[in-house]
């Protein structure tokens, strides 16, 4: 989900940078509103970096703690969703620490949660979805990340250069390069069916 | 625009960034570069199928941990304020009612404790301000509550408004936009399941006004089975007589399926004692 654009001399009430303002302010309650915009995306985030749900969850929560001990260091020139996703990536970063890296990355991923076996006609766009996030899965941690946050989280490439500490350029060219991987991975694993 | 320039522009072709005068001479380009014009047109077909990807629902757990973590901080946080302002205010009065002589002040010194001592009985430890304050701050987590459990209840998927409903069932004392969405959801809502959720949330607001009332109306334009036995179980367990005419039409309705007429006359014969 992305906050409404907070150029020009008019403050969006509602953007997420001045929300979490109020929350830095002595507004805490108000961070619910922050986690009802963002805690699906960055579940899923997480749930693509590590491939469980149950650390995804853990994760996310650990992200709304962070933001509460850490919030008065927020400043309000840097976009809240930046700001957050530095959050998230250290603390992945540490959850990857005191992870064992016994199980090859692509093989520990679980199949997404479905309840009941998909009807018929649901059943080929089940399988073309479950390929892709099996793809995305397997691709390489950075390049993973940068995708995203491009295509799910909406950041703009210069969000991604200062979240990641790097040129805008280089992360077109990585977006050109992950997207190209991806699909060579997607052919893979349909069986080189194009 | 030769091949380099059009892998350089590629991720703002797609992200959308390229402006009208790029975007034709990337066109211009692909019109004459088959490599080009494929690899774009597969890159492009794989991003738009990652941006319809559904995204995944964490389960509702996380939900509560973290209100549950934000209830926790906020009343922390008001204990924290609580001390500082609670001890600047005794040193203020003791500088004040301190006696010059220390004698004096080892006497004072007793009396205050034995006072200290007895007050702390006669308390209990309540801070009225502080606890109002705390009651004052989850109301408020209350209410993202309901903002969260109205904003579910719109969402186009069923899991969703199924999570809406759960939400709005725990809110402690739902406002009227709350009571009246669910009150919707139980009538137009297309998911049987959500319905009958929505009936079963009802259920604990039925002490709320207008509440029992929205419930013998919905009675009448049920159309699941499913749905018109809750509505009926419940109507009959909250003792709401107004149920009584909805019962005696649906008791009479040959078009019913005849379970349904059998739980709505047992209803009447119920409410009729």
């Amino acid at each position: 989900m992305t906050e409404p654009d907070k150029s020009g001399s008019n403050v969006d009430p509602t953007s997420d940078n001045t929300i979490m303002e109020q929350v830095r302010d002595g507004q805490v309650a108000k961070l619910a509103i922050l986690f009802e915009r963002h805690h699906v995306m960055l579940y899923n985030f997480f749930l693509r970096l590590t491939g469980r749900r149950g650390p995804g969850e853990d994760l996310v929560q650990e992200v709304f703690v962070r933001i509460l001990k850490y919030r008065a260091t927020y400043r309000s020139e840097s976009k809240f969703t930046v700001w957050m996703y530095q959050i998230a990536r250290n603390a992945h970063a540490d959850y990857l620490r005191k992870q064992k890296p016994e199980v090859p990355l692509g093989e520990q991923f679980e199949e997404p949660a479905g309840a009941e076996p998909p009807p018929a006609d649901r059943m080929d766009a089940e399988i073309d979805a479950a390929l892709l996030r099996r793809a995305l899965d397997r691709l390489p941690l950075r390049k993973r990340e940068i995708l995203l946050l491009s295509r799910y989280e909406n950041m703009k490439y210069k969000d991604i250069a200062e979240l990641l500490g790097c040129s805008i350029e280089t992360i077109k060219t990585s977006v050109h390069r992950a997207i190209r991987e991806l699909r060579k991975i997607y052919l893979e694993l349909q069986g080189g069916v194009s | 625009m030769n091949c380099d320039k059009i892998r350089e522009d590629f991720a703002d072709f797609l992200a959308g960034d390229l402006d009208e005068g790029m975007l034709r001479e990337v066109r211009a380009h692909l019109a004459g570069c088959p490599a080009c014009r494929t690899e774009i047109e597969t890159l492009s077909a794989l991003w738009t199928k990652l941006g319809v990807l559904p995204p995944e629902q964490p389960g509702p757990a996380l939900r509560e941990k973290f209100y549950g973590t934000l209830e926790a901080y906020l009343a922390g946080m008001e204990g924290e304020r609580e001390k500082p302002g609670l001890g600047r205010s005794l040193s203020r009065l003791a500088a004040r009612l301190m006696p010059r002589r220390p004698a004096y002040q080892a006497a004072l010194a007793l009396a205050l404790l034995a006072v200290g001592l007895g007050g702390g009985f006669w308390l209990g430890g309540q801070r009225p301000s502080v606890k109002n304050e705390i009651l004052a701050l989850r109301q408020e987590v209350g209410d993202m509550r309901q903002t969260a459990a109205l904003s579910l209840l719109r969402q186009p998927s069923s899991s969703d408004r199924l999570m809406g409903v759960n939400w709005a069932e725990n809110v402690r004392q739902p406002g009227r936009p709350t009571v009246d969405a669910l009150v919707r959801t139980l009538n137009e809502d297309p998911s049987v399941n959500v319905r009958l959720a929505a009936a079963d949330a009802l259920y604990l607001f039925a002490g709320q006004p207008g509440v029992k009332e929205s419930l013998v109306k919905s009675l009448a334009r049920q159309r699941s089975p499913l749905v018109q036995v809750a509505l009926i179980d419940l109507l009959v367990s909250v003792r709401e007589k107004r149920a009584l005419e909805a019962l005696k039409i649906l008791a009479a309705d040959e078009k019913l399926e005849p379970g349904v007429r059998q739980k709505a006359e047992s209803g009447v014969k119920e409410l009729s004692l």
